[in-house]
């Protein structure tokens, strides 16, 4: 019962009923009240009228006037609905159809509610006790029995109707209960299986499109999200814990090679260096692990400057062309000057850096890496990176942003295996996104950020001012 | 040279305290901030090493803060933990000189104290820089080793001349992508051995002795071997 009192479809449903129980009340209750009224009124003003024309009877012709006036309304009304009854002053009859005065009138002249048995059966009445001339008492009463008998039919009436409505409200309640609870109790199911970690359940869809097919629907596509986010990060941490496994597993041997073997002074030397340089590769990841942090934190917007795009384009390709050099490559810059951007300039040139890595890691030696801004819609600016390398096949397009995610063609080569996943942070903290086309062959990285407008007077960057190690200034004498 | 070094992890404080006197250097060593700052402000040292996160009720900024209020122009450098690269932009503007993250390699510590002290002693206009038989012109862009003019592209007469203004000291390979090109980022390592290698082919080969020389695990030192 309790869960009953608790079930949101049975709530509603006795609240409807007892809504129209007493809407039903007030409707039938005022119609009784105004009808009631008017019966009163007339029944009254017959009353009053009677026991008037006894009254002028008595006064104009005595008693035996107001005694035939009484015989002949009694012989006259013919049916039993009036009664008369008039008494001298120590309440002995003299005429009218009631043998004795009732007791339920009392001693002060007004209008009685009274009760007469007659021919067996009780007649409530409504009467009129006035004191004539003379002291004559006189009883004018009218039977109100059918008003009392309809207004206990429209009173059982009412509660019949209430109890019936309760009733269907209660069955309604059940019959929604089951069929909303049925629906509920699905997603609860499906929760609930999720919480035990089973990402694969998805809500039922009934495909009638109603509110909990939507609801339904909304659920599984979050549901779809989070078993996504859940399956990156998990895969994310086993890429981690694999991806350090190796340098720690080769600076472990290494330690223990030493312990065991003691070589001489020298070889110690030269083993601890290497040593150290495992060391920073696993150092190297967790830099780059907690700079995606904190990308993808926000924290760095509240830094975001003006910042030339062109110039930094420019020295980001400077740093790295003898690297492209060494491979033969030739990096070909076009840049347009006055590109300005609102973000990090640090940031910026990281993932620009990252784009031109990739770039000259994976081009085929003596060929052309191209580097170029384009502008785009609403201003947009694209950076775009080129190369003739194997590319990224369309299936591995969304994977490549991953952290750690290693594709074919990564295989064998050096990195952390989150430098594309830090250019698409960057991106998306500039508000900006990170796509891949087909050069044909080759891959095209486009880094499109927002263009800062066509303001003019780019503010200085006053980190750039105190920046450390520059050197120093030569001041003119 | 004299170090004030405050840091409140024992093990690390050890570790610099021992890399500094093997060098020649006298260190201070406080391991709370109000020790720290006491030293500081009492005594004359070269450079301050600090720790960001300092037990004492002052910690590494407040240091720095307060020195600097008083007029104090000593080099700080200071350190923290990973994961506070924001912090390093509030450490320089409250009036530090440098930042580095832990963990650290000493090297790279001792080789930006070094860079520290000496531009806080740099005293005139330069118009030629000398190391060995190398030497470079300010003015002209000229550079010659032993009388032989060498042609450099723009970006190698810059780092050259980074190389030289620091010479005898190491200097990494952040440090050059700072000086240089002034962004902070994570280079792979490659990129900044291959313009040492561009540059040393340049003004290493056919000469002797070698001045371009790499120190493992820490950077670049140009200069003849001691």
């Amino acid at each position: 019962m309790n869960s009953l009192v608790r079930s949101t479809a049975v709530r509603l449903a006795l609240g409807y009923a007892a809504l129209f129980v007493v809407s039903s009340l007030v409707l039938v209750g005022f119609l009784w009240w105004r009808t009631a009224d008017y019966l009163d009124r007339e029944i009254d003003a017959v009353i009053v009228a009677d026991a008037q024309a006894i009254s002028d009877r008595l006064r104009d012709f005595g008693l035996p006037g107001a005694i035939e006036t009484i015989a002949d309304r009694v012989s006259h009304a013919g049916d039993e609905h009036s009664i008369y009854l008039l008494t001298d002053p120590a309440l002995h009859r003299v005429a009218g159809n009631l043998e004795a005065w009732p007791l339920q009138v009392g001693s002060t002249p007004g209008w009685y509610e009274i009760e007469l048995v007659r021919a067996g059966k009780v007649h409530a009445t409504r009467g009129l006790f006035a004191v004539l001339p003379g002291g004559f008492r006189l009883l004018v009463g009218r039977d109100i029995q059918d008003r009392v008998e309809v207004r206990t039919l429209i009173l059982h009436g009412l509660a019949w109707a209430s109890l019936g409505a309760l009733g269907l409200a209660i069955l309604g309640g059940l019959l929604l209960r089951r069929s909303v609870l049925h629906r509920v109790e699905a997603i609860n199911r499906t929760a609930s299986a999720i919480v035990r970690g089973d990402f694969s359940q998805r809500v039922p869809v009934q495909g009638s499109s109603d509110e909990f097919d939507r609801l339904a629907r909304t659920i599984n596509s979050m549901l779809e999200r989070i078993e996504h986010l859940v399956d990156r990060v998990r895969g994310a941490s086993n890429a981690v814990a694999h991806d350090l496994r190796t340098p720690l597993a080769e600076l472990r041997a290494r330690l223990e090679d030493i312990a065991r073997a003691r070589p001489p002074g020298e070889a110690v030397h030269e083993e601890i260096e290497k040593a150290v340089a495992d060391i920073d590769r696993v150092i190297g990841i967790f830099n780059a692990l907690l700079r995606l942090a904190e990308i993808d934190s926000g924290l760095r917007r509240s830094a975001f400057r003006r910042v030339d795009l062109a110039e930094i384009v420019g020295q980001v390709s400077e740093i790295y062309e003898p690297l492209a050099e060494e491979k033969g490559i030739v990096i070909a810059a076009e840049i347009p000057s006055g590109a300005a951007v609102d973000g990090d300039a640090d940031l910026i040139a990281q993932a620009i850096g990252n784009l031109l890595d990739n770039a000259i890691k994976y081009a085929p030696p003596n060929s052309r890496v191209s580097l170029q801004i384009a502008s785009g819609d609403e201003g947009r600016l694209a950076i775009e990176v080129a190369d003739h390398g194997p590319g990224i096949g369309d299936s591995e397009r969304a994977r490549v942003t991953e952290p750690f995610y290693r594709g074919d063609r990564s295989a064998g080569t050096e990195g952390t295996g989150l430098g594309l996943s830090v250019v698409e942070a960057v991106a998306r903290l500039h508000g900006g996104a990170l796509e891949f086309r087909d050069n044909k062959p080759g891959l095209i990285a486009v880094l499109t950020l927002p263009g800062a407008g066509a303001r003019d007077g780019a503010e200085t960057d006053p980190l750039r001012v105190i920046r450390p190690m520059a050197t120093p200034p030569v001041s003119a004498p | 040279m004299k170090i004030l070094l405050v840091e409140d992890n024992q093990r690390v404080a050890r570790f610099v305290q021992n890399g500094f006197r093997e060098e020649g250097h006298t260190v201070d060593y406080a391991d709370n901030g109000r020790d720290g700052l006491f030293l500081a402000s009492s005594e004359r040292y070269d450079a301050i090493v600090l720790d960001r996160m300092l037990p004492g009720g002052v910690d590494g900024l407040g240091i720095v803060e307060a020195l600097r209020k008083t007029g104090n122009k000593t080099p700080i450098l200071i350190l923290s933990a990973l994961g506070e690269v924001d912090e390093r932009v509030r450490g320089l503007r409250m009036g530090g000189d440098d930042y580095l993250a832990k963990p650290f390699a000493f090297g790279e510590l001792s080789a930006r104290v070094d860079a520290l002290v000496r531009r806080s002693q740099f005293a005139g206009p330069e118009t030629t820089l000398e190391v060995g038989d190398l030497r470079m012109d300010l003015l002209s862009h000229a550079v010659a080793r032993a009388g032989r003019q060498i042609q450099l592209q723009p970006r190698e007469f810059k780092l050259l001349e980074f190389l030289m203004r620091h010479a005898g000291k190491v200097v990494t390979r952040t440090m050059l992508l700072e000086g240089i090109w002034d962004y902070h980022f994570d280079a792979q390592t490659n990129v900044i051995d291959s313009h040492i290698s561009k540059l040393r082919r340049k003004i290493d080969t056919g000469f002797d002795p070698p001045l371009l020389r790499t120190v493992r695990g820490v950077g670049y030192k140009l200069g003849p071997d001691e």
